[in-house]
């Protein structure tokens, strides 16, 4: 068998601030959606169809900050933000500067090698200070 | 994973054939005027996650939540289908399009159909600030007598001065706010709270902040 009809294998190294084990997927992007919510292909989807629980009040329409992630390695295989994302991040509690929403950012690269940090906290609710 | 919710329909109100308010009894929620609540709807054999923004204020005692029927949808169906007395599961409340202060500049809110919804607590809690700052509403919808909250919004316009409140056609959105607040002064110490759906919504964005509004001064939420 050549390389070529191998199929692709992405991972994702998940790691969570709250001290819950860490878990890694690997997968092959050109099989996504896995589920319903988010962007096919995003970081949201691949978690949540591997099991991998990341709040999404929104339901995966980048209309809220709750999937926040922060991304440690593998950026550049995900798509670019745009500005509806970059404005909501704004708002997000314990922005980074790769902080990224995981209902939007698609791994693009078949081969990616990605790592993710699940925030302790993702939400913005009442206690927020956030917001305007 | 968030606190979850249970409260039921304490009341149904038909605003119009395929759009109607939900008025939710259950615990009381703290919560800020602008938010959603996170429904979570047994559709099909498996929960789906559907937002909706909180059109009712913090001080009353149930939540009112209002939809229109999404043709293709799964969420309003369902959700237009209960009878008074259903259980409705939620998380929330989430969302940072807030307003809960004393607005600090003129205020132009722009909704369009439904999405009068999360605009319409934000303006009751600016109007109670009594601020000296404008506040104004420009509410797309397709014709007058689509227009939610028409009474409600008329009785506002007159008890408060500040408060001015137009009804324009949905289509004519972009252009009536680049004639008055692009093309029709220098002023650009305004702030927008934008609600809609689709495309009008990061369009006016584009419009408002490419004609030089700050970033932070156009805040929109997008259905």
């Amino acid at each position: 068998m050549s390389d070529a009809t191998l199929p692709s294998v992405a991972r994702i190294r998940v790691i969570f601030e709250n001290g819950d084990p860490e878990r890694v997927i690997e997968f092959d992007p050109a099989r996504a959606p896995f589920q319903h919510d988010g962007k096919a292909g995003s970081i949201l989807d691949v978690l949540l169809g591997h099991g991998i629980h990341l709040e999404h009040a929104c339901g995966g329409n980048c209309a809220c900050t709750t999937c926040h992630v922060i991304v440690k390695g593998g950026g550049d295989t995900l798509s670019a933000s745009d500005e509806s994302e970059d404005d909501l991040l704004d708002k997000a509690p314990g922005l980074t500067p790769t902080s990224r929403l995981g209902c939007q950012a698609v791994v693009e690269d078949p081969d990616a090698e990605i790592v993710v940090v699940i925030p302790r906290y993702t939400i913005n609710q009442i206690a927020s200070e956030h917001g305007g | 994973m968030a606190v979850e919710h249970a409260a039921r329909v304490a009341r149904i109100v038909q605003h119009a054939p395929d759009t109607r308010s939900l008025f939710l009894r259950g615990p009381r929620i703290a919560f800020r005027p602008g938010q959603f609540i996170s429904c979570l709807l047994p559709v099909g054999g498996e929960t789906l996650i559907r937002p909706y923004s909180i059109a009712s204020s913090p001080e009353e005692d149930d939540l009112e939540i209002c939809l229109n029927l999404v043709p293709g949808g799964l969420g309003s169906p369902y959700l237009l289908g209960l009878p008074v007395g259903a259980e409705v599961r939620f998380t929330g409340p989430w969302g940072t399009f807030v307003l809960d202060r004393a607005p600090e500049a003129e205020v132009i809110f722009v909704a369009d159909g439904t999405a009068i919804a999360p605009i319409r607590p934000m303006l009751r809690r600016a109007v109670a600030t009594a601020t000296r700052h404008p506040l104004r509403l420009l509410y797309g919808a397709a014709g007058p007598e689509r227009l939610l909250y028409r009474a409600e919004l008329e009785a506002m316009a007159r008890e408060h001065t500040g408060f001015r409140f137009e009804h324009v056609p949905s289509a004519r959105l972009h252009d009536e706010v680049a004639r008055r607040w692009v093309d029709g002064d220098a002023d650009r110490g305004r702030r927008f709270f934008i609600c809609g759906v689709g495309a009008i919504v990061p369009a006016l964005r584009d419009l408002l902040r490419g004609a030089g509004y700050e970033r932070r001064a156009v805040q929109y939420e997008k259905w």
